[in-house]
């Protein structure tokens, strides 16, 4: 069993199905020859040829749709959006046909596709480069949103997503590409989509992140548990539909929740996951529902963007703000 | 020869132990190839080379502990970094098939060596330069491996640039503004660490090597700890997704764990199903815990109705939806006066931690059949509460006096008169009219004066307050104390009445009485007690009189006021209440 990162188990789980699988195929730009910009597809074509592992034009619009096609015809296509900012040209494609066709065909023609993208920030990257735009996905009835928040989610949620009947949107947080290692057992074993992770159990405050803010919940979590404060961690997940079984439960218990993500505040994840905790659990809440979140702005440049990003002082300061909530 | 010396291999740590060795001596390892995996006290970490080479000597054996910084490896000649010109034309072609998102690289950790000097090296795909934004070394520093040498800017990014080994800096080449081509020299090191210096530097274009941090926009942090996933959480989220209870599930993994595997073959059988609506926590019939607001459903506009009212939740009825206490049920809680926990906090701003139900412990014993214990409810409570909290904290010292009022006109309202020593003695002396935090140490001279009067009740002890009776007159205050014993008498009674007292005056002479040792409510440091009248002979100047006489006692808290304060109070209301008018 090696220890891989959450890029190498990416590149693990499509290599497994690659192998397993005679309909899954793989393309986007750079994938190829190249192995991906992040190393995604690393070895990928070598291994299963050129008509498997495609390198495309730059043309995210024509990516998505031969996506479209390919899955309308019972294959299992991956297609690769280079970067999150680039996949507004293939919109129209994934929320006009994939998101739909279930439902125009009366449930005879599914789209079994997975479309990969890295996003998120906090790796200097240029302009549009470093959004987190999963809510615009997650809006949108028909599609499943993914994020994957350490090596071993990686590899079993993107089984899950290849093996999925419906276009699963899967984010990869980049900046957590290769921050840890798991001892990840390339077995083939999925992991299950909507279903959210807790990944430490509290009675005091549940926290509720995912994606690579995950790792800056985590470490708010030790360090309140220093300070006497018990807290549930939950890693969301699949993003879109949101498990909020789970974290009604935990909230019931707890009476206090409050969530961390690096995208903007209105119109979020975190708002949804807030409205849904209010509609649901307000008879349990003993203090007003708290969001840790990247800020209304456009995403700063690389040299601001540590200003912008959720970090643990933000967390515990928000955190106690609750506690202390009479 | 190069040397290559154990790096800080990430926490500071001193020192970390050869679990195996990757690499034997003789073998040939390319940049970044891992070498070793090492223990630490953290984690197992895989130690990659930072040269291409032969290795002459691996210092250590497995089990091995090496300090920080001894020597780990060494190198045999032609030790160079390696070249990889395949891999970079692939990102070449990456970079011209995309320009408008052309990468800027930071993989610059290992290449672009030419003997002990570090060449600036490509930061992005095919930039002629960069410039120096700030050096993050000097000469004659010491650098590990990885370790950020200088920032520099490029046409894309501000990209730090890391030492590819541990060694002494001899030389930097340029100043911060100074733009450098990619291919000059950049660093020279030198001295302990980096062995035999090598030819002048050289480079030849295309041939420096690419290594592969995977990273091509930017820079992804890169860590070398193994992290455990935690199973049990993705099995507990498999079993909430198939609806299956855990508890009847036989674990196959190891140690009897239970794997995602068991959990699918139970859901496909159905064994160990969840029943629909399994036990929802149980917490009606036990009891009350008012310590736990959980134990209760309720909105947060009702939990601060409840508040604002001081019913505690644990004696409302819970007639809403799911079992849940509503407004109405709240309001009634109050109406019925079971529940105006409010004394209470009239008395403490520190509320006392104490348990609140005597029937937890196991209750009183009955003594015959037809008399059972009631529950102490409400005000009542609230009284236990405030005195055992004041009894836990205070230090009560008690002082009596005699006070002559015989010069009082006939229908004096002696309250009031009570009430106005109060506020001139307190005037006289402020360190009796203020509250104290005895966890803080801190107290608060109050400038005004709200005088808490005890009323005695069917339903328990109510101290409402006459606020601002400094400023008030006293047929004022003999309005407000009538107005209060109203609302009382007709439940009537709003928090805000029973809040923020500075002092208090129990008249428990008015039924009967001569001397009392009132009990001090904290945080406040002083209680008045007026006795009950009597007339008494008095020996004066003009010979023996009948004098009316008003038994006094003071309770002060000697935590907060010395004696000779609580001395010059008593004596300043003793001066007051013997007026006439």
């Amino acid at each position: 069993m090696a220890a891989i990162t959450l890029i190498e188990a990416v590149n693990a789980a499509m290599a497994y199905e690659l192998e397993h699988d005679q309909d899954v195929v793989l393309f986007g730009e750079d994938v190829g020859k190249n192995g991906g910009v992040f190393r995604a597809t690393d070895g990928l074509q070598k291994k299963y040829g050129k008509e498997r592992v495609i390198d495309t034009p730059l043309a995210e619009s024509m990516i998505a749709g031969l996506a479209v096609g390919m899955a309308a015809q019972g294959m299992k296509p991956i297609a690769e959006m280079q970067f999150m900012g680039f996949i507004f040209p293939a919109v129209d494609q994934i929320f006009c046909h994939a998101a739909r066709l279930r439902h125009r065909t009366r449930g005879r023609i599914t789209q079994p596709m997975v479309i990969r993208a890295p996003y998120g920030g906090g790796i200097h990257a240029p302009e549009h480069h470093s959004e987190s735009t999963e809510a615009l996905f997650s809006h949108i009835p028909g599609l499943k949103v993914v994020i994957p928040s350490n090596p071993s989610r990686a590899y079993g949620l993107m089984l899950a997503a290849i093996r999925d009947p419906d276009p699963v949107i899967f984010l990869e947080p980049k900046r957590v590409y290769r921050i840890v290692k798991h001892e990840v057992e390339d077995n083939g074993e999925e992991y299950p989509l909507e279903a959210c992770f807790v990944d430490r159990e509290g009675s005091d405050i549940t926290l509720i992140s995912w994606g690579a803010m995950m790792h800056e919940t985590l470490q708010a979590a030790e360090k309140l548990a220093a300070e006497g404060i018990d807290a549930e961690v939950i890693d969301v997940a699949t993003v879109s539909p949101i498990d909020m079984d789970t974290i009604l439960e935990s909230v019931e218990k707890t009476g206090r929740a409050c969530i961390i993500q690096e995208a903007p505040k209105s119109g979020s994840i975190g708002s949804e996951i807030a409205a849904e905790i209010a509609e649901k659990g307000v008879l349990n809440l003993l203090a007003p529902i708290g969001r840790v979140s990247g800020y209304d702005t456009v995403m700063p440049y690389y040299r601001l963007e540590k200003q912008y990003m959720p970090t643990v002082d933000r967390i515990l300061d928000e955190v106690r703000t609750i506690m202390e909530y009479k | 020869m190069k040397q290559f010396n154990l790096p800080d291999l990430g926490e500071g740590l001193p020192d970390a132990e050869i679990v195996r060795w990757l690499v034997k001596e003789g073998d040939t390892v390319t940049v970044d190839q891992p070498m070793v995996e090492m223990e630490t006290a953290k984690a197992v970490v895989e130690v990659p080379s930072p040269f291409a080479g032969r290795i002459a000597k691996l210092h250590g054996q497995e089990g091995d502990v090496i300090n920080t910084g001894d020597l780990l490896v060494s190198f045999g000649d032609g030790a160079v970094a390696e070249d990889d010109s395949s891999e970079e034309s692939a990102s070449k072609e990456s970079a011209s098939a995309e320009s408008s998102e052309s990468e800027v690289s930071a993989e610059t950790s290992s290449d672009d060596v030419v003997g002990d000097t570090f060449m600036l090296p490509d930061l992005g795909e095919g930039l002629p330069d960069a410039e120096i934004v700030r050096w993050l070394v000097k000469e004659g520093d010491t650098v590990t491996v990885d370790q950020p040498m200088v920032e520099m800017e490029t046409a894309k990014a501000v990209v730090e640039v890391p030492s590819p080994f541990a060694a002494k800096i001899s030389k930097l080449y340029g100043q911060a503004g100074d733009v450098i081509n990619t291919g000059d020299p950049l660093v020279e090191f030198g001295g302990s660490g980096s062995g035999s210096k090598k030819a002048a530097p050289k480079k030849e274009a295309g041939e420096e090597k690419r290594a592969d941090s995977g990273t091509v926009v930017g820079a992804v942090e890169v860590g070398n700890n193994v992290v455990a996933e935690t199973t049990n959480s993705v099995v507990k989220a498999l079993a909430r997704k198939l609806k299956v209870d855990l508890t009847q599930v036989t674990g196959t993994g190891k140690d009897g764990a239970i794997t995602q595997k068991d959990v699918r073959e139970a859901a496909k059988n159905g064994t160990g199903a969840t029943k629909a609506e399994a036990a929802p926590v149980a917490q009606q019939e036990s009891g009350f815990d008012t310590s736990n607001p959980l134990a209760y459903k309720a909105s947060p506009a009702v939990r601060a109705l409840a508040r604002k009212l001081g019913v505690d939740l644990g004696n409302c009825q819970a007639s809403g939806r799911k079992g849940s206490i509503t407004r109405d049920d709240v309001e009634n809680a109050s109406k019925s006066g079971s529940a105006p926990a409010s004394s209470q906090s009239a008395q403490s701003s520190t509320s006392p931690t104490t348990s609140s139900t005597p029937s937890s412990t196991g209750g009183l014993p009955t003594l015959n059949v037809e008399v059972k214990p009631e529950t102490v409810r409400g005000v009542r409570r609230a009284m236990a509460m405030g005195m055992a909290h004041s009894h836990s904290t205070v230090v009560p010292t008690t002082l009596v006096e005699d006070v002559d009022i015989s010069a009082w006109p006939k229908g004096t309202d002696s309250l009031a008169r009570y009430v106005r020593a109060l506020v001139t003695a307190a005037k006289a002396v402020p360190a009796v009219n203020a509250w104290f935090d005895g966890e803080k140490f801190e107290r608060l001279l109050h400038p005004n004066v709200n005088v808490g009067i005890a009323v005695d009740s069917g339903d328990g002890l109510y101290v409402p307050v006459v606020h601002n009776a400094d400023r008030m007159s006293m047929t004022d205050v003999r309005a407000r104390v009538q107005d209060l014993r109203q609302k009382i008498e007709t439940k009537s009674l709003k928090q805000d009445d029973q809040q923020n007292a500075t002092i208090t005056l129990s008249n428990f002479g008015s039924i009967a009485g001569r001397y009392g040792t009132p009990v001090v409510s904290p945080p406040q440091v002083a209680i008045l007690g007026t006795g009950r009248f009597r007339n008494e002979l008095k020996l004066t100047d003009k010979g023996i009189t009948n004098a009316k006489m008003l038994p006094l006692s003071l309770t002060f808290d000697h935590r907060a006021c010395t004696g000779g304060e609580a001395a010059r109070f008593l004596a300043a209301v003793m001066e007051d209440l013997q007026k006439a008018q």
